[in-house]
């Protein structure tokens, strides 16, 4: 497959061209933030450091109709009332610019939910199939970051189109790698890289700065064992969680986190049925009608979370003996970054492996 | 049924009553004549009910299936959709999502003694098999019914239970927290008539759904009457939402209540992280 050059001084562009045949969804800075949004005339990609919200938008967004309903009265008989219902409308074709390998791979953790678990979710598959993402490799990661932990790795393929990587050579831009047959086609009118800028792409990979990758990953392949090990241990998860405010903003960037809410929305004699992003770590999340709640506390809450993360989700989707466990987690560590009172789940998966060994 | 799991059926209610002072039942029928012919369900499955513009909740389907006039559906009082849901009355439109979730093993049962162990509304999940198994009795051994409540008027499917003690084909033994004047059976909690009534391990199952207080005491007076892990079952309580196994929040560990239950045996339950 031939590399191609996105230079800097074409992505504008090149992106409103992508729009023109997609939905386009790609960064901007927003404040001190970098979001997702829909393409707009005039716009301005930012691609030079990870979106503070994650890619799961694309396939899962925040908030998506589920149907629409309308109570009319009965014409025949006014005192009855007849209620219609209809399926909202297929996806359009998406185009996301500017995800980092741990969104990519978030998309094939979102599948193993939404489309391998049992039931497929059509919402979902319709736009599975029709999404396409082109995928900014990391120069280095972050001192949050941490996908070497959980199988990925800055420049990881997995999950992506297109994955561009960022050059100096030729006045600055990216050399263009096309994974798929679709991300070949959203290449095609971009000019081949030129040798330079070949060749500084290849010195980078052989040789990545050192900085790049914080210290080498802990073995956690007996994750899922300690976590169970500590199940029971409530002083354990009282610590772990002793800070945590249930704010959720760690499910709500999460690539991985895929749980969701469904509310009715009224407007006089019509409505909308919505699914929204939910948060494990919401007390109302599980609060039942009754009063009961079976996770009372924070510590139950986040014992869920990272419990779902590093044990129910690989013994739910199982590797060969010996491999890495699959983790619902890319590592992408948006989570730490944004947890007002630094919750890090790295240190509980790390605490988890030296107290769950103890015993 | 559409693909869409998230898209309800449409039905109708065609008749309420009242059980007590919070609970009402409601039966209903599809919309879609022929889609009603075609509803199959299993005994301790459940169903979704909307009511547009509240939302939806899940709810047992507590008539069998061997009797498929209506589906049956008996609502506590307790929260925003089932308070918007005892308003509603006879002809009103509501949609239905369903059957969903596993259902009781009722051919491991055959030639078994049966006893079904009740608190309040948790007879609703009970009754769906007691009548399926009414309506193929031969099937089954002894049938015993140990059911209780607070009150005499906190009693669910008052009428039956009287139609039940005199079959002669079952055994009915009903207990009450606090009696009133005229109450003439049990009273005090029902894992006490549990064991006050020694009922015999020997070639039985026990079925029990109430309260998650009355269940734990429940089955400890069933461990020590000499029941098994295996000849315990139980069916489960979460907050739910899709009901099809993916929105996350009914898991217990690694299990949804929606779709690897509502129905367990303790057996499978002791298998799971301890998080009820």
């Amino acid at each position: 497959m031939v590399a191609r050059f996105l230079a800097n001084s074409a992505l504008a562009d090149t992106a409103a061209a992508w729009a023109r045949d997609f939905r386009l969804l790609a960064p901007v800075r927003e404040g001190q933030a970098v979001v997702y949004r829909a393409w707009a005339k005039d716009m301005h990609p930012f691609l030079g450091r990870p979106p503070t919200c994650s890619a799961k938008e694309a396939l899962l967004p925040q908030t998506e109709n589920l149907l629409t309903y309308t109570y009319r009265k009965d014409q025949a008989d006014l005192t009855r009332t007849e209620v219609f219902v209809a399926e909202p409308l297929p996806p359009e074709p998406t185009l996301l610019l500017g995800a980092r390998p741990c969104d990519a791979r978030g998309r094939k953790l979102l599948d193993r939910v939404f489309l391998e678990r049992g039931v497929e979710d059509p919402l979902y598959a319709a736009k599975r199939r029709n999404t396409l993402f082109v995928t900014v490799a990391c120069e280095r990661m972050e001192n949050t970051c941490f996908c070497h932990w959980t199988g990925g790795g800055p420049t990881s393929e997995e999950g992506s189109d297109v994955l561009l990587f960022a050059v100096g050579a030729d006045g600055g831009g990216y050399v263009a790698k096309a994974l798929t047959p679709e991300g070949e086609r959203l290449l095609d009118k971009l000019p081949e890289a030129s040798r330079a800028a070949q060749e500084e792409l290849a010195a980078k990979l052989a040789s990545p700065p050192s900085q790049a990758v914080p210290g080498p990953a802990p073995d956690l392949s007996a994750a899922p064992e300690r976590f169970l090990k500590l199940f029971g241990n409530m002083d354990f998860w009282m610590d772990e969680s002793a800070r945590c405010l249930s704010c959720g903003v760690c499910t709500y960037l999460c690539p991985a986190c895929s749980c969701f809410n469904i509310t009715d929305e009224n407007s006089g004699m019509k409505g909308k049925r919505l699914r929204t992003w939910d948060t494990c770590m919401s007390a109302l999340y599980t609060l039942e009608g009754s009063g009961h709640n079976p996770r009372v506390s924070r510590a139950h809450r986040l014992r869920n979370r990272v419990g779902h993360k590093f044990c129910y989700h690989p013994q739910e989707f199982p590797k060969d003996a010996g491999a890495q466990p699959e983790f619902s987690c890319t590592g992408c560590g948006r989570c730490i970054k944004s947890c007002p009172v630094s919750v890090d789940i790295r240190r509980v998966v790390l605490d988890l492996m030296e107290k769950g060994d103890a015993s | 049924m559409s693909l869409n799991p998230y898209l309800p059926s449409l039905a109708t209610i065609i008749e309420t009553f009242d059980e007590t002072p919070d609970v009402k039942t409601f039966r209903v029928v599809l919309k879609d004549e022929a889609a009603m012919r075609a509803f199959r369900f299993e005994p301790g499955q459940v169903a979704q009910l909307s009511v547009f513009g509240t939302g939806e909740s899940t709810f047992v389907i507590c008539s069998p299936p061997t009797r498929m006039d209506f589906l049956q559906f008996s609502v506590m009082r307790v929260g925003e959709l089932t308070h918007r849901l005892h308003t509603l009355k006879e002809g009103d439109p509501i949609g239905l999502r369903g059957p969903l979730g596993n259902h009781f093993d009722y051919e491991s049962m055959k030639g078994k003694d049966i006893v079904f162990i009740g608190g309040g509304l948790g007879l609703a999940p009970l009754r769906t098999l007691l009548l399926f198994m009414l309506d193929n009795r031969a099937d089954y051994g002894n049938i015993t019914l140990i059911y209780g409540g607070r009150t005499p008027e906190h009693l669910c499917f008052k009428g039956e239970l009287a139609e039940w003690a005199a079959r002669g084909d079952m055994r009915v033994e009903l207990t009450v927290d606090n009696p009133d004047k005229s109450w003439s059976h049990r009273v005090g909690v029902v894992p006490a008539v549990l064991t006050d009534l020694a009922v015999s391990p020997e070639n039985a199952v026990a079925v029990t759904c109430g309260p998650p207080i009355m269940i734990r005491f429940t089955i400890q007076a069933l461990e020590k009457l000499g029941f098994t892990d295996e000849q315990i079952v139980t069916t489960l309580e979460r907050r739910m939402k899709c009901g099809v196994g993916l929105c996350g929040r009914c898991n217990i560990g690694g299990k949804f209540v929606c779709v690897d239950g509502p129905v367990f045996t303790q057996a499978q339950l002791k298998e799971l992280p301890q998080e009820f």
